[in-house]
């Protein structure tokens, strides 16, 4: 794995930091402003080239970084550098002000968005995950979460963003930092709610963008409102199984075959197998089942004999 | 299987193709007596020319582009070759066979051999195959020529008014959907270089079914150029090459849903022959080719389409073949090498009104590599007797090339490959005894094909016959069939004969669409999908009779009928099967003017398959009168064809009109021939 990558953007500089940098002879690895010296808080020369890379795929959301005692940056990414409505995956990053090298112990908590109901002068939050986790080892120093938003910024309303963060020690966060929150274009709704007696339960597609023609895995979760609304709503303790009817409207309501229910896994969401045939317009009808086999919500048989409980999903 | 002798014709066929291996010819652009010929000669269509053959049927979608059938079966089961090229069709509803990507004036004649004695190049010929042969003038004999090739009107001398080239104008004109007809060729000719080439264009608005009744979408218009060049390298060895351009526009297809705004073909080869002066050996032919077909379906000119969908199609095939032929006291011996690689692709995008478009790859970019050793004999025995065998193996390598269409297939077939091998085969033999009198020969066979890329990968292709999307099968195992065929001819006289034959097709995991109830279809108000699936067995049955009688010297008779059957594995009818068929015809020939008058048509379908989606189709009979004069005009010659088809105006589809369009109404026609 001596991968040899060369990202130079100044060959001089990068000439100078080989020159006093004992790690490059071992690995040979170069990147462009860090100094990849042994440092115990930070990545080794192999991870910092992993999570280097990485963050090359995502794009920095510049309202929620931050900086923390003036020795660490504190960088947060989404895949697009925004944020839509429904699921959005949210990583985090630390560096180290001085080295530039890449922080592998630090905690992200209590990330909370709020959004702000004009009209009735409300606020509610949203459903988020746990924790921000390291997701894959081999970057140890990137963690991820989500939020999962429950409307997009227009004139009823407006979100903001907290969190709190301490990295080796040192504490900071953001707080109340406003944020744009877009809508997904025609053909996308990946956030479906439903009610069991007085309790609200959210449904979240996890990035149907990733999916092609074909067979793919389809990943949920279901969030449970909380009282009182401000708080971020966690996921629901409940165990219930999300049955899926995938259809085109477009094309007289043609489905697909072999469709398998979503069902709880140990991390807590919810997992199943999705067959798309063709690109355009997919209409997932739900119907979701408690343990016990009783429908809780969905399964309803509108005049055109689906689920009234769907996401849409353009390809 | 009578072999119909075209020594003649053949002669001037720069491609000695030996007459007696061949079941059936059908003659497009030469003038010869007595052979098998399109009464509306060099003009016709090729498809009319197609229909002259006997085991051939055509399945119409519109005017344009027939299927044509062999023995009852369909082009999956019929190797079509163009002088020995393979061309695959680029359409997935099979819009355009690759007879549809030739003019008659590009072609000398159509060979057929029925069943599964194959001509050398032919795979998956369980029905049979057809080879165009296409019209090359040939090398002049030495000393300087005097005695041209035959040509329709042939002059009444050897000598040409243009000096070395000589030339030809053709056209036609027809009532019933003006249809137009313009061909132009000239060919020139030494000992050491041959030239010819031509450009024909055709032109029909919508056709009137009898009754007058307009049938919308059944125009189409088709321009084709080609050339021919010869070079005569030694006495012993020549050089050939050939290139034909051929695209038909706004083609209309009553039969389906949607039309055609191109359909273009190139097709080109070069031949290398070596002719040897040897005791054993004669010819040794290699020719390399490379055929490109692109065709666009075109629903924009269609009123309530539900939803607008553009499907485009194309068929890359580059190959090559050498044939050695040989002959050593009894034996004629043909031994062919072939080797070519086929790329279908074929997709679909459909643009649903304010939503996104939908995609799919109907065809995921299949490449085919074929490879085949072809071996043919024909035993002359002592008493009139004769045995022709032929055999051949072939071994083909396929790969989806596209990654989505896969995918996509995948949902379908989770476990299946990216690839696939399959080998097949076939191997058939024939004994004759003709004694005086008598002409009696009797033949068995056996052979394989392996599923075409629609019935292996196709996707989600709707089948306007049935009203069903077929989805390909990829675990799908080869076709086989046992072919038994026997026929019997008695000619008492030379004015006199009567003939008789059969054969039956005897199919091992016979390939067919099977209900899929699993399945939701993707297109709007289709009943259903199937998938293609192997039927343990099946059998297909075909028999005619035959009579010809010249009862004075300028009148003869001829009469046929046929009667065929095919049966799936609960012994229920297979669909698009001929029901019985007759033909009639008395030929009156006076001084220069012939003059023939033809009554043909089929009884009730009381065989037909509505466990296929087959509705029954009522009688029909019609009457046609066609007549051909020939002026000599000084050192031309003008042939003036002139006819009424359908004379009694009578409204008729067959059982191979695709949804029952309606055939043509009565059709006045004129053609002229002009040889220069």
């Amino acid at each position: 794995m001596k991968t040899k990558v060369l990202m130079l953007f100044l060959a001089v500089a990068s000439l100078g930091l080989t020159s006093c940098n004992s790690n490059d002879d071992e690995t040979g690895i170069v990147i462009d402003g860090i100094d990849l010296s042994q440092d115990v808080d930070c990545c080794s020369a192999e991870e910092a080239l992993q999570v280097y890379k990485f963050i090359q795929t995502v794009k920095i959301i510049p309202e929620l970084s931050t900086t923390v005692d003036d020795k660490y940056e504190v960088w947060a990414y989404s895949k697009t550098g925004t944020l839509h409505k429904g699921y959005n995956d949210l990583y985090f990053v630390v560096t180290k002000k001085k080295t530039g090298n890449y922080v592998k112990f630090f905690d992200i908590t209590s990330i909370t968005p709020l959004m702000h109901m004009v009209k009735m002068d409300m606020w509610h939050s949203t459903p988020v995950g746990g924790n921000f986790e390291v997701f894959d080892t081999t970057r140890p120093a990137v963690k991820r979460g989500w939020v999962s938003l429950l409307m997009n910024t227009s004139d009823a309303g407006s979100w903001q963003f907290s969190y709190n963060i301490e990295v080796l020690g040192s504490k900071g966060g953001v707080q109340n930092k406003a944020i744009n929150v877009d809508a997904l274009p025609d053909g996308q709704e990946w956030l479906k709610s439903f009610k069991v007696g007085d309790d609200t339960y959210y449904l979240s597609l996890v990035n149907p963008t990733d999916w092609k023609t074909g067979n793919n895995t389809i990943q949920a979760y279901i969030s449970k409102k909380n009282n009182p609304a401000t708080t971020p709503y966690g996921l629901a303790t409940e165990t219930f199984t999300i049955e899926i009817d995938p259809r085109m409207p477009d094309m007289g309501s043609h489905t697909s075959p072999d469709n398998t229910p979503l069902v709880k896994q140990k991390d807590g969401s919810y997992q199943g197998n999705i067959n798309l045939t063709m690109t355009g317009l997919w209409r997932i009808h739900l119907t979701v089942k408690d343990t016990k086999g009783n429908i809780v919500a969905g399964g309803d048989d509108l005049k055109d004999g689906f689920s009234s409980l769907y996401w849409d999903v353009t390809l | 299987m009578i072999a119909f002798i075209l020594s003649a014709l053949l002669s001037v066929d720069s491609i000695s193709t030996p007459s007696h291996l061949i079941d059936e010819v059908v003659v497009v652009s030469a003038a010869n007596e007595g052979r098998k010929r399109s009464a509306k000669g060099k003009v016709a269509s090729i498809d009319e020319h197609l229909a002259e053959l006997s085991h051939v049927n055509l399945v119409r979608r519109g005017s344009y582009a027939w299927e044509p059938v062999v023995n009852n079966m369909q082009i999956e089961r019929v190797s079509t070759t163009i002088d020995g090229m393979k061309i695959f069709y680029a359409c997935t509803d099979k819009m355009d066979p690759v007879t549809s990507y030739v003019e008659s004036s590009n072609l000398q004649s159509i060979l057929l051999n029925s069943g599964l004695n194959g001509n050398p190049q032919s795979t998956g010929n369980i029905g049979g195959s057809l080879d165009l042969k296409l019209k090359k003038v040939g090398f002049s004999p030495l000393p300087a020529p005097s005695n041209s090739p035959l040509g329709e009107g042939s002059r009444p001398d050897g000598s040409s008014p243009l000096g070395g080239i000589r030339g030809g104008l053709s056209s036609g004109y027809e009532t019933n959907g003006h249809v137009q007809v313009y061909g132009v060729d000239a060919s020139t000719s030494s000992h050491w270089f041959y030239a010819n080439g031509g450009a024909f264009y055709r032109h029909a608005d919508n056709y009137k079914e009898g009754g007058g009744r307009k049938v919308s979408f059944s125009q189409f218009r088709k321009v084709n150029a080609f050339i021919n060049l010869g070079l005569r390298l030694t006495e012993l060895d020549v050089l050939e090459g050939t290139f034909i351009y051929d695209r038909a526009t706004n083609v209309g297809y009553p039969a389906l849903n949607m039309d055609v705004s191109k359909a273009e073909a190139f097709i080109t080869s070069l031949a290398y022959r070596h002719q040897f002066d040897h005791p054993v050996l004669n010819t040794w032919e290699t020719k390399l080719y490379y055929n490109h077909i692109t065709h666009i379906m075109d629903d924009t000119t269609r009123p309530d389409v539900a939803i607008h969908m553009d499907m485009p199609g194309e068929s890359w095939t580059s190959g090559l073949y050498s044939l050695l032929t040989a002959s050593k006291g009894s034996h004629d011996v043909q031994v062919n090498y072939d080797l070519y690689y086929n790329r279908l692709f074929a997709d679909m995008t459909m643009y649903p009104g304010g939503a996104a478009p939908m995609y799919m790859v109907t065809w995921p970019d299949v490449g085919t590599l074929n490879t085949g050793v072809a071996l043919s004999d024909l035993v002359s025995l002592p008493h009139q007797q004769s045995v022709k065998l032929s055999a051949k193996i072939a071994q083909q390598w396929q790969k989806l090339n596209n990654e989505e269409g896969y995918h996509a297939l995948r949902v379908f077939f989770p476990g299946m490959k990216d690839h696939y091998v399959q080998t097949t085969g076939r191997i058939a033999a024939t004994y004759t005894w003709q004694p005086s009198h008598w002409q009696l020969s009797f033949g068995a066979g056996w052979g394989s094909r392996a599923p075409t890329v629609t019935e292996a990968y196709g996707y989600y292709l709707n089948n306007t016959f049935d009203q069903y999307d077929y989805i390909g099968n990829p675990r799908l195992k080869n076709e086989s069939a046992i072919e038994l065929n026997g026929a019997i001819t008695w000619r008492p006289s030379a004015h006199f004969s009567l003939g008789a034959d059969a054969n039956t097709f005897l199919f091992s995991n016979y390939i067919i669409g099977q209900f899929e109830n699993r399945l939701s279809a993707m297109t709007v108000d289709a009943e259903g999908v199937k998938v293609y699936g192997n039927l343990s067995h099946a059998t297909i049955v075909n028999t005619s009779l035959n009579a010809q009688w010249q009862a004075l010297p300028w009148l003869t008779w001829n009469g046929k009928v046929s009667y065929a059957a095919g049966r799936d594995d609960d012994q229920d009818p297979l669909p698009l099967i001929s029901p019985f068929a007759y033909a009639s015809n008395l030929d009156v020939k006076w001084k220069r003017l012939q003059t023939r008058v033809e009554v043909r048509g089929n009884v009730r379908q009381t065989d037909y398959a509505p466990k296929y989606g087959e509705t029954q189709t009522d009688p029909w009979a019609i009457v046609n009168l066609n007549t051909t004069y020939t002026l000599p005009l000084r050192q031309t010659a003008l042939t003036i064809r002139a006819g009424i088809e359908n004379i009694f105006d009578k409204r008729y589809s067959t059982y191979a009109d695709w949804c029952d369009i309606p055939q043509k109404g009565r059709n006045v026609y004129v053609n002229l021939a002009w040889e220069l």
